[in-house]
């Protein structure tokens, strides 16, 4: 073996010293989503199997905490007020602080959300020229108004009190349906959610099969960040637009085929185990009267709510 | 000889929650040959991934050749060049590390992104292929070789590029004997011309083989001991406390006992 040792390999390596370049090495966005993505899911799924069980709400049966979930849901689906928005936003943020969760981390996540999936997309029906209305804030006049397909442009443009009184109401109630559904999401391990849905009769089978795919979407993370670690330890300089597009296809292939692979062998040891095409998940624990004492507090407070 | 690799007080954790390392102090010598050994999740990936300029560290610092890398030094071009060609860094999966089409393209990656002249990559890859017994396969795709062969591949795609420190994550795990008794040559011929080598493993046949430098981890993610092969090898109190070894019951002909259990104390051939 020794002697069979590539010539240049038995030559010291050359004597090379630190030279910053001052030049930044930039990563493709390829690259940067791969990880991006393997971190998040990752990080979600840390969270979840880390969340505190000291707080409120971890405390609490997890088919009371869907039922609640589904309660509060119906009831900022149907109300229309700013005030039971603001109430129900104040009675989530004080649930949230019970439950110990890291509150600057928690509202990033939900304020995220509200302004892509809010406030971007129903800002454009706060302009007069898509709803009309008192305009409380002009931006700027036409010579003439318009009629341009199915709009009218007035000749002042502005933004509407209605519009804004609109776009602040559906913010709000994306707001807090995402709010709940995080704090329960935080507060809950995943197979007390599925053991929460499975009150809601939903189908052993279906259910098995979100367990499964929750399982390995880790694994997928795992795997795709991991990847992302080999090329970056490979890379040297700033690999051309075509290579890193080869790169991504051949990872896409490899991974799957891992998961291909490991799809059948997941199969193949349900089936060593007995598996017979049904699906039986275990029932849970009887409630505690904390569970139910909280379950009637939550019902009281929603139809409070809902009779504001 | 000089200190090439040094890491001060280094800790990470994950999502900053759960610990890998603690308080890592450590001295890796031009040259040297290291094994870092410790039990399953004690941080030795972690470790390696930090020598590596892959993962950085939550407190502490690391430093190579006397320079600190940190992240941000590792987005200079200059450094980062310095850094990827002065240490090469073999998978524990060589799945995740092999993405160019075939075998050949794998160990001319490294040379082509050095801009190196063809003729001389060419003629490196040949001497790798023949070094590791890899020839026949240079031009099949990755995916078509077994597990063995992808180490080699992946272990080549390294070499090529001459890295003075070599950082191999478990190599000899999940491989046949052939394979592995290989690969044990290949590490020692290696650290014969003059490379440092560092192994993370927690496989003792393998360090008592390299017969290295230890550094031992232990389940509280700290340095237990670092010391010479036969020192720490011989030292079943501190192996049966990281959980290296354990003691069972075992079969020795017509005997049947238990006893703590290393291949260096009392079954040594």
């Amino acid at each position: 073996m020794k002697d069979k040792v590539p010539s240049f390999l038995k030559k010291p390596p050359p004597l090379s010293f630190l030279k910053p370049s001052g030049q930044r090495q930039k990563i493709s966005f390829i690259e940067k989503g791969i990880n991006y993505l393997a971190v998040i899911i990752e990080t979600a799924y840390a969270q979840w199997e880390l969340a505190s069980r000291e707080g409120l709400l971890q405390k609490i049966d997890a088919r009371i905490k869907v039922f609640f979930l589904l309660f509060f849901v119906f009831i900022i689906s149907l109300k229309h007020s700013f005030a039971v928005m603001t109430g129900l936003g104040i009675f989530f943020f004080i649930l949230a602080m019970l439950s110990k969760l890291n509150l600057i981390d928690f509202y990033k996540r939900v304020f995220l959300f509200s302004f892509f999936f809010g406030f971007l997309i129903t800002f454009p029906v706060t302009f007069n020229f898509i709803n009309k209305g008192k305009v409380i804030l002009p931006l700027f006049s036409l010579s003439q108004p318009y009629s341009f397909w199915i709009y009218q442009i007035p000749q002042e443009v502005g933004l509407t009190k209605e519009g804004l009184q609109s776009m602040l109401l559906i913010v709000l109630r994306l707001a807090n349906s995402l709010t709940i559904s995080f704090l329960i999401i935080y507060t809950t391990p995943f197979p007390e959610i599925i053991k929460g849905l499975k009150a809601l009769k939903i189908p052993d089978s279906i259910l098995m099969i979100i367990a499964l795919a929750y399982k390995y979407i880790l694994l997928f993370a795992q795997t795709a960040q991991a990847m992302h670690l080999a090329y970056k330890s490979r890379l040297i300089t700033k690999s051309p637009k075509e290579f890193a597009k080869k790169w991504m296809a051949s990872r896409l292939f490899i991974l799957f085929k891992k998961n291909q692979a490991k799809g059948e062998e997941i199969f193949r040891a349900m089936l060593s185990r007995g598996f017979n095409n049904q699906i039986k998940f275990f029932n849970f624990r009887r409630p505690t009267w904390t569970d139910w004492l909280m379950g009637t507090f939550f019902l009281g407070l929603g139809i409070l709510f809902l009779m504001a | 000889m000089e200190n090439i690799i040094k890491l001060e007080n280094i800790s990470y954790s994950y999502y900053y929650k759960i610990p890998a390392l603690r308080n890592i102090y450590l001295e890796v010598k031009a040259g040297e040959n290291l094994a870092i050994i410790g039990a399953n999740g004690t941080g030795k990936s972690t470790l390696l991934q930090i020598m590596n300029g892959l993962l950085f560290p939550s407190s502490g610092k690391f430093f190579l050749q006397g320079y600190e890398i940190t992240e941000r030094a590792l987005k200079d071009k200059g450094i980062l060049k310095f850094f990827r060609t002065k240490v090469g860094y073999l998978f524990q999966d060589p799945d995740i590390q092999l993405f160019c089409p075939t075998v050949l393209d794998e160990l001319l990656y490294g040379p082509q992104q050095l801009e190196m002249d063809a003729q001389e990559a060419g003629e490196r890859a040949q001497e790798v292929m023949e070094f590791l017994g890899i020839e026949k396969l240079k031009d099949r795709p990755t995916y078509m070789l077994s597990s063995g062969e992808k180490k080699k591949v992946a272990l080549a795609s390294i070499l090529t590029l001459n890295p003075e420190i070599l950082l191999l994550d478990e190599p000899t795990n999940g491989l046949d004997p052939r394979t592995q008794s290989f690969l044990m040559e290949l590490m020692l011929a290696l650290h014969e011309a003059g490379r440092t080598i560092i192994v993370a493993t927690h496989d003792l046949c393998l360090v008592d083989e390299l017969q290295s430098s230890v550094a031992v981890l232990s389940e509280e993610h700290e340095i237990a001991k670092v010391g010479p092969a036969t020192e720490i090898l011989g030292d079943l109190d501190l192996l049966l406390q990281v959980n290296l070894i354990h003691a069972h019951r075992h079969v020795h002909g017509s005997i049947s006992h238990k006893h703590p259990h290393s291949h260096f104390e009392f079954h040594r051939h």
